[in-house]
């Protein structure tokens, strides 16, 4: 009872704020449509620009900020050359160093940060691996004891585990059960709006597959 | 240029410019608005345009930021090691990989061009420069006695951990106007910043073990170390060179404070103890070859404390402190010799961007040191001392033209108390970018440095030593290649010499020495071509003479060698998560000297030449296993002979051979870390 309570108002709170800002909405929504249709770095970048425009008239909201972040993390995924991930990492830097200012009791933002530490650490996992999965570690522990539900956190934690167990002779597949614990309860989680962080499951079901 | 973020200010209204650099799209806006065109590593653009519902033609050029990290950086002279710049040389996790180096930092370093190899010392000897010319700072502050006391012709090693370090700036000459009372190479260490967790290290090796565990709390955290060494199972089981009346051995502690004391702003500490003590019997020439007995017992504290923070918007402040207490208690023969210097350090400085191309930097130093010596003999005895305080002042100017040239102009000044000198240091350097990826640097400056403490004993009547130093470079880094060539001469003046005479006599000095060297250095690394594999091959062409102490007229040093060759490769094996490594050196024939001869330094020594491996490993996550063996191919390796004081009835000096403590050291150890960890109940952690 006290759940749906509960989601009723935030069903409430949104559409209020949706009421409100309708123009901000629609952006929001727009471009997080076009997630699905990015393909390259220079999709993505296109993308973290809308998002940076959004961020600049929207200056109390942090979702835009959240989503530039993301685009410019996803890019230094995608990009080949060596010294340009750098170069993407730090403008992502800067707007993940705004988030943790504007909410820092946000689950979603120290997700957000630690997705950020993992793409330095992968720039070069040699020199960075010890210093950067320690922070991106934080991070995460942050992620959960501000929120242990964060479908999000679980999963990137798990995905942490998963892959220093490769480098450690430990067998990846013994997080197998909590991966599918994980996938089977994910749409018990809710975001607190439509344009709140969703992602995930896709990469959820990925590990499940890898276990069969 | 494609990918730049246009867009009207405040609105929804906006596009990225596309593949040919174009960028169009409609807006709804009417009226004065601001056209913002953003894009990374360029200076945002902006426009007031004036909307009236038709179409607006507009032709946008963004200019390149100006940002200090992607712009040209001064590298004559200096291989600087950290993982933020792209152009990096070498990496902290180098020190520690490096075969043949053992976990000396000073090991590594001696893999690096411009450095020479001296294996009965283990000391830095750079461009020319004898050992006493380098100078090793921690976070900002001198180490006076930067080495573990050892014997006479015996290799020692740094006294640090190089877990330590985070950070590492090897500078080989044409140093900043911030270094000074260093004739020819600064190694500037950072230790570790703030760690991540509480943790607890443990480690056991063949010749020792070490515990270290650290504890974090609210923006702080402290690390405790405690470690003892003993060679004697180890020396005992392979084959010495020499006899140990009692084998090495240390107790180190060391406790280090880490705290932040504002946004900005941190604070360092770091102590440590350290005690050693061996007795080591070597053939005694005077003697008839007959064993001596060396013994030693050393003791050492060494303090350092830093802090530093903005002041302000712009001032950037770092002070530093350092005291040493070096205790070396000598036997041999009919001989004690008791030795203490008590050194410190004091250093601030300031820092002020006046705009983000001129950033001026000043401060101010005092290098005080007391070196006290006490020799008994039978028939003798000696007791001399000395307090030097020498006082320090430097400015220096960081003047940017653009991303692609950079000159740093400054100036020192150094007055002894001691000596009463006073000395004036003009330092300049310069670099330019050629492309993106090479660039030119070039570094000009004079170099004061005291004379050693065993002529300060005797005598106030010297002037600090004095080099000249030109350094011309050339670097190029091109997807994880790296290029580096130098060519250096180094102009050294007011040398002191011995003028023969009694030592303890203060004319008996004076500062007519002179000499120079010059040479190539030159460097490559390639992490790219062999997949999981990484290589760098150094070499250094040196050509040096010199007229100094008791030479009796210019010749080579006996620490100098003409051709140094050495190639570190590393590789990874994943399925087997190991890290292997390999080290191959060679050093020229160095000369010595032989009474005998009539050459002053004519006999030359065989070259050098060790090929050293190691092994890393990642039994678990938290569990490391490490071998390394030195000299594998087991090359004999000599560094010339020790002749008695005196000639025999024949009138000849008899010689003994000086080798290494033994000709391979093997190592293997266990590095185990474990942390708490656990997500759940960490709340204390969020801020």
């Amino acid at each position: 009872m006290k759940k749906i309570i509960l989601s009723l108002a935030v069903v409430l709170v949104s559409l209020v704020s949706m009421a409100q800002k309708p123009e901000y909405y629609q952006a929001m929504g727009e471009s997080l449509g076009q997630y699905a249709t990015c393909q390259s770095v220079a999709d993505f970048q296109a993308l973290g620009n809308k998002f940076q425009m959004i961020a600049a008239a929207e200056k109390s909201e942090w979702l835009p900020l959240y989503y530039h972040a993301q685009c410019y993390i996803l890019m230094s995924f995608m990009e080949q050359d060596v010294t340009k991930k750098d170069g993407y990492l730090d403008v992502a830097e800067k707007s993940v160093t705004s988030l943790l200012e504007m909410v820092p009791a946000e689950s979603e933002v120290s997700v957000l940060q630690a997705f950020y530490l993992v793409g330095r650490l992968v720039v070069n996992p040699m020199e960075r691996g010890q210093e950067y999965s320690g922070l991106s570690g934080q991070a995460l522990g942050k992620a959960l004891a501000l929120d242990a539900t964060n479908p999000r956190a679980q999963l990137l934690q798990l995905q942490m585990d998963m892959g220093s167990a490769q480098y450690t002779g430990q067998d990846p597949k013994s997080f197998c059960p909590k991966a599918k614990e994980l996938l089977a309860n994910w749409d018990n989680f809710k975001p607190k709006s439509p344009i709140h962080p969703n992602w995930g499951k896709d990469q959820a079901e990925v590990v499940v597959k890898g276990c069969e | 240029m494609p990918g730049a973020n246009a867009y009207l200010q405040g609105t929804y209204d906006g596009a990225s410019s596309g593949e040919n650099g174009e960028f169009k799209f409609r807006t709804s806006k009417t009226g004065q608005q601001t056209l913002l065109v953003e894009f990374m590593g360029y200076e945002p653009f902006s426009l007031k345009v004036e909307l009236k519902g038709d179409t607006i033609r507009l032709n946008v050029k963004l200019k390149e930021a100006f940002n200090e990290l992607n712009a040209v950086t001064i590298t004559a002279g200096t291989f600087e090691a950290s993982d933020k710049k792209q152009a990096v040389t070498i990496t902290p996790i180098d020190m520690v990989t490096t075969a043949g180096a053992v976990g000396d930092v000073y090991g590594a370093l001696q893999s690096l061009p411009g450095t020479t190899v001296n294996g009965e010392s283990g000391r830095l000897f750079v461009k020319g420069g004898d050992s006493e010319e380098s100078q090793t700072y921690i976070d900002g502050s001198l180490v006076s006695v930067p080495y573990n006391s050892s014997a006479p012709n015996l290799a020692t090693r740094g006294r640090f951990n190089p877990f330590m370090f985070k950070g590492t700036i090897f500078s080989t000459g044409g140093y900043s106007a911030e270094y000074g009372q260093a004739l020819s190479s600064v190694l500037l260490l950072n230790t570790n910043d703030m760690p991540v967790e509480d943790q607890l290290d443990l480690s056991v090796l063949s010749v020792g073990a070490e515990v270290a565990g650290t504890k974090l709390w609210k923006n702080g955290a402290v690390t405790g170390t405690l470690s003892y060494n003993n060679l004697a199972p180890y020396m005992s089981l392979t084959p010495q060179n020499y006899d140990w009346g009692k084998y090495p051995e240390s107790v180190t502690g060391a406790v280090s404070v880490r705290q932040k004391t504002s946004k900005t702003g941190m604070f360092k500490f770091y102590s440590n103890f350290d005690n050693g003590s061996f007795t080591l019997s070597q053939q005694n020439p005077d003697a008839g070859g007959t064993p001596t007995d060396y013994k030693l017992d050393n003791g050492n504290q060494f303090v350092n404390a830093s802090w530093n923070d903005k002041l302000g918007e712009k001032w950037a402040v770092s002070t530093a402190t350092s005291f040493t207490n070096n205790t070396d208690d000598i036997q041999f023969e009919q001989t004690t010799v008791a030795e203490q210097i008590q050194g410190t350090h004091l250093k601030s400085v300031f820092s002020y961007p006046f705009s983000e191309k001129f950033i001026l930097k000043m401060g101010g130093e005092l290098f005080s040191k007391k070196f006290s010596q006490n020799v008994q003999m039978p028939n003798e005895k000696h007791d001399n001392s000395f307090t030097n305080n020498t006082f320090a002042g430097f400015t220096e100017a960081q003047i940017y033209a653009s991303t692609k040239f950079v000159t740093r102009v400054g100036g020192r000044v150094e007055y002894s108390d001691y000596l009463n000198s006073f000395t004036v240091s003009p330092r300049f350097s310069a670099a330019y970018k050629i492309t993106d990826k090479s660039q030119f640097s070039a570094a000009y400056g004079w170099f004061y440095q005291n004379p050693v403490d065993d002529y300060l004993l005797y005598t106030d009547l010297l002037k600090p030593e004095r080099a000249d130093h030109y350094t011309f470079s050339f670097q190029s880094s091109v997807n994880s290649r790296t290029i580096r060539v130098e060519l250096y001469y180094k102009d050294y003046k007011d040398l002191v010499k011995f003028t023969g005479g009694e030592f303890y006599l203060p004319t008996s000095y004076n500062n007519s020495g002179k000499g120079y060297a010059k040479g190539l250095d030159l460097f490559w690394r390639d992490k790219k071509t062999i997949k999981n594999g990484d290589y760098w091959i150094s070499y250094s062409y040196l050509d040096t003479k010199r007229d100094y102490r008791n030479f009796p007229e210019e010749a080579i040093p006996t620490f100098a060698s003409k051709h140094n060759f050495s190639m570190v490769y590393k590789h990874w094996f994943g399925n087997l998560r190991s890290l292997a490594g390999a080290n191959f050196r060679y050093s020229s024939p160095r000369v010595f000297n032989d009474p005998n001869s009539p050459v002053f330094n004519g006999e030359k020594m065989l070259a050098y030449r060790s090929l050293d491996l190691s092994w890393s490993f990642l039994y678990r996550q938290h569990v490391i296993i490490y071998g390394a063996v030195t000299n594998v191919l087991d090359f004999k390796n000599e560094f010339g002979q020790r002749y008695s004081n005196n000639p025999d009835a024949n009138g000849n000096f008899q010689g003994t051979a000086i080798q290494p403590g033994s000709n391979q050291f093997y190592v293997l150890g266990c590095f185990i870390t474990l942390t708490r960890k656990g997500n759940a109940n960490q709340l204390d952690k969020i801020e």
